[in-house]
């Protein structure tokens, strides 16, 4: 870290370049301008600016005067491949081997806050963004070094690191060595830049963590400080919150462990802190404390509250006339779905590091917020946030759960009580009990109504929960009316994998399918004459072709599809080939097929091993996912108790990228194959039984039932 | 209990540790040997991110006592197989065909997929299938996985180097 620190300043001092950039496209605003500090102020005072939140939103390209180029971002590796992505993307566009490239992600103290790693905003939203800087960056050295050399910049070339003059008659020059201080790129510079962008070139090269992760070398924030700092944790109630107050403590049966160093009641919590991670958990087994149970009784059921308690939050869409066109139907189809609550379940628990003093505080965070851990460590320590640092360490899995949190701010308060550095790993335990938030469970009655000729004419959708996204750009629905409600059931919300869309276009998608099945059309025709964006079309075709759609399959299989639009101009189509055993109730997804048009593919490597990973979790939420519990707390102690999927489970997966809506741009594609999936493997089953399942997930006990009736 | 003086052998050296005896085998990998390649994800035998080699049989290093390898077992971790520049059969296939999101499970696969082509070189992919099950990849790299078991095994020698 003191290198790279050492480096940031020499870029940033005498002798190199800081190219500032805004990369707030991902957002709805644009980030105002900034007034830079004037050239050659002083460098902890630039520092100070680049990493205060006036920066928010910005990219950062360093050259040094080595001609080294570093970028600083405050988004994090989460395994989605934007650590190789943007290297690629840096050493393509300055013609640099990887030696010459450095990146430091997640670092507070040296990286501009550019928002949580959250979504598939990242390649979209960051590293195409890169791609633009960096040529804006090439065409400002071009500039620069025309002045410097006093030629035409007409007469200049970039190659490779260096700038030369075409006739040969002076020694190139280095980037490193063309000019020093800070600079703003504009969006104009960057938009002229993009006006002329060379097109990127995937070399499908292999991921750059890749030889650290097959090797162990890999640091997580559990590697940090291994064998030097002690470890700590928090006994909490298993309650949801709030928060219920401790009732009675007895602390003297922990104090006897070996190699625990202090038991201490926090507030309305048990800090232990000990040599070993062992000592501290059989410390806290050993704590015998009793808590307030929260007021409300336990056991509801999840629909009839939801239900019940329901108010109006907003109108989602109301346009043309609604009842007048489902009089005008020749059918009309309509049903509820139910969706399950689910949680992420990384393999890496909750996991942060801290040293912690009121001068200086060091934390080394999984996460996929550093900022946001960083403010949080401020408001538990009682410090100013520039006393704070964060240093994001990539998660072993956060799929949403590590965009927000409490690991760090809790690991710097055991380091506080003790005076010394602490490492908190959470239990598996304590991660699926305590402070727990869960993908919602979303109830949707969809009424459509149909011409005879298969057309579309209505629909309404009332969502209750959930955000109500995920159905524009599908079809064309000439009259609509889509309604949001939300209910106090007291659950936190989490983002997870795969966003609220799942929810929507399981049911959305189902429902479709059975609209097609009313009129008797086919799914994949029905869809051809309904869908609004006719990028849609080859999907379809590409996917029924690659699935082998069409032919009779023997009893017990059946074939179904899903359709997905999400983000800016991302289209899935996504089919599903499944064997039902009517005895045991189970399901096996024998073959999963995917065509997507999703642009500029950056890196084939990375893309695909996402897409594939995105359509196994469509299949989980479909068949085995579950988060249970009741009013009070989460009924999941291990992962015997929530299903995630496993070896066994895994169809044979084929992916095709057709690229015919603007291909010269990537637009993201970490998300939008979950939801098309689960609607696809939802559809094979009725294909399959005749049977449509109106909750969620299809578990053999729920198939065995419904069957048997 | 009290710390007591063990010796190990672990990637082909002799080391010598001082804990407690039931300290389960993983925390003294990580914390009194540094070899963090071995993973924690549940403690309890359920995830499979924690595999080491005894005597050359995967096992669960979060659910082994250390007291129970001490005293001549040979322990291999992921360290053991190769290091970056010299990556084994196994290694490279991992990296060559992206079997990773974020890498967490990853080691303990190589653990398990080293041990399996050694029993079964050629094996099926219903084999890889059955001896993987107990590993749990939350990022679903999966295919990846297969693909990269079945590559190793079809490039021969999948045998680990130390
Ligand atoms: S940590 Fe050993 S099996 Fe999960
Ligand atoms: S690669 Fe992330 S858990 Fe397997």
């Amino acid at each position: 870290m003191a290198l790279s620190r050492r480096r940031f300043l020499y870029g940033l001092g005498g002798t190199g370049l800081i190219f500032v950039f805004d990369l707030s496209c991902a957002r709805e605003t644009p980030t105002p301008p900034v007034l830079l500090p004037a050239e050659g102020d002083d460098e902890e005072a630039l520092v100070a600016a680049a990493t205060s939140a006036r920066f928010d939103y910005r990219g950062w390209l360093v050259i040094a005067g080595d001609g080294t180029v570093t970028a600083h971002t405050g988004r994090m590796e989460l395994g989605q491949g934007l650590k190789t992505v943007l290297y690629d993307v840096i050493c393509q566009a300055f013609e640099l081997p990887r030696e010459k490239v450095e990146l430091i992600m997640g670092d507070t103290a040296l990286c501009p806050n550019d928002g949580p790693t959250t979504g598939s905003n990242a390649t979209r939203g960051v590293a195409w963004r890169y791609w633009m800087a960096c040529h804006a960056v090439k065409s400002r050295l071009l500039d620069e070094a025309a002045r410097r050399l006093s030629v035409a910049r007409e007469e200049l070339v970039y190659r490779a690191g260096e700038i030369s003059v075409r006739d040969g008659t002076r020694r190139p020059l280095g980037i490193g060595r063309i000019g020093t201080g800070v600079r703003e790129l504009s969006e104009a510079d960057l938009e002229s830049a993009a006006g002329d962008l060379p097109s990127y070139v995937d070399k499908q090269n292999p991921s750059v963590e890749a030889e650290a992760i097959v090797t162990g070398t890999k640091q997580y924030a559990g590697d940090v400080m291994a064998g030097e700092c002690l470890y700590g944790a928090f006994l909490l109630p298993d309650y949801h919150a709030p928060r219920t107050r401790l009732l009675s403590l007895d602390l003297s049966p922990a104090e006897e462990v070996p190699d625990v160093v202090r038991v201490d009641r926090l507030g309305d919590s048990v800090a232990a802190v000990g040599r070993t991670f062992t000592a501290v958990q059989k410390a806290l087994a050993a704590v015998a404390a009793e808590w307030q149970a929260p007021p409300y009784p336990p056991d509801f059921d999840n629909e009839t509250e939801i239900r019940r308690r329901r108010k109006l939050s907003r109108m989602i869409r109301d346009k043309g006339d609604v009842e007048g066109a489902l009089a005008a139907s020749d059918h009309v189809v309509t049903e509820s779905f139910v969706t399950q609550y689910a949680t992420p379940a990384p393999i890496e628990t909750h996991t942060a590091v801290a040293a912690a003093s009121r001068r200086e505080t060091t934390a080394w965070v999984a996460t996929q917020n550093p900022f946001q851990a960083r403010e949080r460590i401020a408001r538990t320590l009682e410090v100013p946030e520039e006393r704070v640092r964060v240093v994001g360490m990539p998660p072993g899995g956060g799929f949403g759960e590590k965009a927000s949190g409490s690991v760090g701010d809790r690991a710097a308060a055991l380091s506080s009580l003790v005076g010394k550095p602490v490492k908190f790993v959470y239990s598996r335990r304590a991660h699926f009990q305590q402070d727990l938030k869960y993908k919602h469970s979303v109830v949707l009655d969809i009424t459509t109504g149909v011409s005879s000729e298969g057309k579309i004419l209505v629909r309404t959708i009332d969502f209750h929960q959930g955000h109500g996204r995920g159905t524009r750009k599908l079809y064309e629905v000439p009259a609509e009316r889509s309604r949001l409600f939300r209910s106090e059931i007291g659950v936190q919300n989490a983002i997870m994998r795969g966003t609220s869309y799942t929810q929507t276009i399981y049911a959305l998608e189902s429902h479709t399918e059975m609209v097609a099945r009313s009129i008797g059309l086919d799914a994949i025709e029905f869809r051809r004459r309904n869908v609004s964006e006719s990028a849609f079309l080859p999907l379809l075709d590409r996917c029924a072709e690659m699935l082998g759609y069409g032919v009779d399959l023997p009893p017990g299989r059946g074939h179904g599809f899903g359709i997905c639009y999400h983000g800016v101009h991302q289209y899935a189509v996504v089919g599903a080939e499944v064997a039902v055993d009517r005895t045991t109730g189970e399901i096996t997804v024998t073959k999963l097929r995917g065509a997507y048009d999703i642009g500029k593919v950056m890196n084939r490597n990375t893309a695909t091993m996402g897409i594939k990973g995105a359509m196994i979790w469509g299949l989980s939420y479909a068949l085995f996912e579950e988060a249970r519990f009741d009013a009070h707390r989460s009924h999941m102690e291990a992962f015997a108790d929530y299903r995630i999927p496993r070896f066994a489970d895994i169809p044979e997966i084929e992916i095709d990228f057709l690229q015919t809506h603007r291909p010269e741009v990537p637009r993201g594609c970490g998300e939008v194959p979950v939801p098309p999936t689960v609607a696809a493997i939802c559809n094979a089953v009725y294909d399959a039984t005749g049977r449509r399942f109106y909750t969620l997930p299809m578990t053999p006990e729920r198939v065995r039932t419904a069957l048997s009736r | 209990m009290a710390r007591r003086t063990l010796s190990l052998r672990v990637n082909g050296k002799r080391r010598r540790v001082s804990v407690e005896p039931d300290e389960p085998l993983l925390w003294v990998l990580r914390d009194e040997l540094r070899l963090t390649g071995t993973k924690f994800g549940c403690g309890l035998g359920q995830c499979g991110a924690c595999k080491v080699l005894i005597d050359g049989r995967p096992i669960w290093s979060c659910m082994t006592p250390v007291e129970a390898v001490a005293d001549g077992r040979e322990i291999v971790t992921i360290e053991g197989l190769g290091q970056p520049g010299n990556l084994s059969p196994v290694q490279e296939a991992f990296k060559t065909h992206t079997a990773f999101g974020c890498g967490f499970c990853t080691p303990s696969m190589i653990i398990e997929a080293t041990a399996l082509l050694r029993d079964t070189p050629r094996p099926t992919r219903a084999q890889i299938v059955a001896r993987m099950n107990g590993h749990l990849c939350r990022c679903a790299a999966y295919p990846n996985i297969i693909a990269a078991i079945q590559s190793a095994a079809a490039s021969g020698d999948g045998g680990e180097e130390a």
